[in-house]
């Protein structure tokens, strides 16, 4: 699992490197090229399907990570039976939802059979919008992934977004009224 | 009824720890289910689609992508150097140094959170070297970098533009004064507290020291001037602005020679991962926007608040309340995304410009990001001070009520954020 997980995380981390390069290169390209008076016709359209690019494969990432915004406060302070309840709910409605947006993406995918970009007629849609049901899927294995460790450290009454303060552990910690 | 339901549903949700994106898709979905049965949950995917192709929030990587690279690149260093050589010989200078240093920062890379783990891993240990307490280093980094997201470039403004629908640009320039304000309000602060306990004086005043410091620092000072210069000059939008301040860190940093790679890819990750995070709640909101507006709850909400009254005064004390009390609990990018659709028809309602009301809207949430449990910025700089939140909370008290003050004054005085709106945009 922990191997799956490594895989999974190293060929996220690079290809999400290689696409905030190329989103970097194509907008400094547009901006470029509309100063000097010959704007891109397919600027809007490729750099905003670079982003949703990024916000699905990173989400991914963030989610074999743990880091998608949350509020943990709560479930914490619940006791550990509610708590372990409090996680298998909160995980099924996760992966549930992701596995309605790959269904409902793959379904899309089916309709746009045929259809191109409309500033660049060589690249199909499907193709552009395929990071729906593959992000959605990949979400899914990502949240399985990482499910042990939140779980062990959850259980254990860990925050999992905030794992580093450990104000016992440093003697620099102390209380002080003066600044 | 229903959207009782819906809401509870929603808080239930938030409580269990469900990431907030998808708490808000999974509110969208039942609406779809109870407004137009399973027939429509095929629109989910072109909904969530929709959402994250929003083209001006191409800004949200660009400008976290320069932070990185500036920060791999040595320029914080070499800032703080600067900063250091023009104030540094004030009593507790150091602590204004982490202030003005801040200020800078945010001109460059649009996050607080960038900015406080940048400075803060330079500044803390330092401050607590030459005799600051933890809990006060941390406070001073983590308030004067929860300041800088209203001076722009700043991702809440570009999130808060792009949901209501009000021109980024003119958000920008409408944080400028306050910014100005804010920061010269915490190192007054910095000051008294300076004197009070006898703070350090960092070296004495060096023309010499202050003249090598500039050199070095002088091509860091293009960065602000690309930015800035170019969007309220009128050369390029903040999205173009974002990518060139991309290659305008490189060039600094090619400039520097010091650009370490290893940590500009862990800069990149953490960049396209923050991206990621804010777009799908972005890409959701589109979802529980669409039952937003069939429920009509915004326009009920408006109908309902301006029934009691049509005061705009009063209307604004309300909804600051409501903003910080929500900034407890919600994480900026979160709190924008769900809060702002629904209020926007109210402060339409009442005539109350919609930057104007962006600018409190940002304020708000820069002082909920130091207020625990959910205070980002605060544990960002807790984490690196190691200090205790409840010890930072407590000596950052003062920097929060200076914080305050400029909410108060921005809310109630117009002119402080919008003058410079007024002559330069209309």
């Amino acid at each position: 699992m922990r191997q799956a997980s490594r895989i999974l995380g190293l060929v996220l981390e690079w290809f999400l490197i290689l696409q905030m390069t190329v989103l970097t290169a194509v907008v400094v390209y547009a901006v470029v090229s509309r100063k000097l008076g010959a704007s891109l016709s397919w600027y809007d359209e490729v750099a905003a399907i670079q982003l949703a690019w990024i916000t699905y494969y990173g989400a991914a990432l963030a989610a074999l990570r743990r880091k998608h915004i949350g509020f943990d406060g709560v479930l914490l302070a619940l006791p550990p039976r509610a708590r372990a309840w409090g996680i298998a709910v909160a995980e099924t409605l996760t992966i549930g939802f992701f596995l309605l947006l790959a269904w409902s993406g793959w379904r899309v995918l089916m309709v746009l059979e045929g259809m191109s970009l409309v500033s660049l007629t060589s690249v199909p849609v499907q193709l552009t919008q395929s990071v729906i049901p593959i992000g959605a899927a990949l979400f899914i294995l990502a949240s399985l992934l990482s499910l042990p460790e939140y779980w062990r450290e959850t259980m254990a009454g860990r925050s999992f977004e905030h794992p580093e303060i450990n104000p016992d552990s440093d003697p620099d910690t102390t209380v002080e009224t003066r600044p | 009824m229903t959207v009782a339901g819906i809401f509870l549903a929603l808080l239930a949700m938030i409580f269990v720890n469900v990431p907030i994106a998808v708490a808000l898709a999974v509110c969208g979905v039942i609406g779809i289910l109870v407004y137009e049965g399973t027939s429509g949950l095929i629109s989910v995917a072109l909904d969530m689609y929709g959402g994250a192709t929003k083209f001006s929030l191409i800004a949200i990587p660009m400008f976290v992508l320069a932070g990185a690279i500036m920060n791999a690149a040595g320029i914080t260093r070499r800032l703080i150097e600067f900063v250091s050589a023009l104030i540094g010989f004030v009593r507790g200078g150091l602590a204004m140094v982490n202030v003005g240093v801040s200020l800078f920062f945010a001109e460059i890379s649009g996050s607080a959170v960038a900015d406080v783990a940048a400075m803060g891993s330079v500044m803390i240990p330092e401050m607590k070297k030459r005799g600051y307490s933890a809990p006060f280093a941390a406070a001073v980094t983590s308030s004067s970098a929860s300041l800088a997201i209203i001076i722009p470039p700043s991702i809440p403004m570009i999130l808060y533009g792009v949901t209501a629908g009000a021109s980024i640009e003119q958000l920008f320039l409408a944080g400028v004064v306050p910014g100005l304000i804010g920061a010269a309000g915490l190192m007054g602060l910095c000051w008294w507290f300076a004197r009070r306990y006898d703070l350090p004086v960092e070296a004495a005043f060096d023309t010499r020291r202050l003249r090598q410091t500039f050199v070095a620092a002088l091509p860091t000072f293009a960065l602000p001037v690309v930015i800035l210069g170019g969007i309220f000059g009128g050369f390029v939008t903040a999205t173009e602005a974002a990518g060139l301040a991309v290659v305008a860190s490189i060039v600094v940093g090619l400039w520097y020679r010091e650009t370490d790679l290893g940590e500009l890819r862990r800069s990149m990750l953490d960049g396209a991962i923050q991206t990621a995070v804010v777009m799908l709640l972005v890409a959701a909101s589109v979802l529980m926007g669409g039952f937003l507006t069939r429920a009509q709850i915004p326009q009920e909400l408006a109908d309902g608040l301006l029934a009691l009254t049509q005061n705009r005064w009063l209307i604004l004390a309300i909804l600051n309340v409501f903003f910080l009390v929500i900034g407890f609990f919600l994480h900026s990018a979160a709190a924008i995304i769900l809060v702002v659709p629904i209020v926007v028809p109210l402060i339409e309602a009442v005539g109350i410009d919609p930057v104007h009301f962006g600018l409190i809207v940002t304020l708000n949430l820069a002082i909920g990001q130091q207020t625990p449990p959910v205070a980002s910025v605060l544990i960002t700089a807790c984490s690196i001070a190691r200090a205790n939140i409840w010890d930072v909370s407590k000596a950052n008290i003062g920097f929060v009520g200076v914080l305050l003050l400029v909410l108060m004054l921005c809310t109630y005085v117009e002119a402080v954020p919008m003058t410079l709106v007024e002559w330069v945009y209309r």
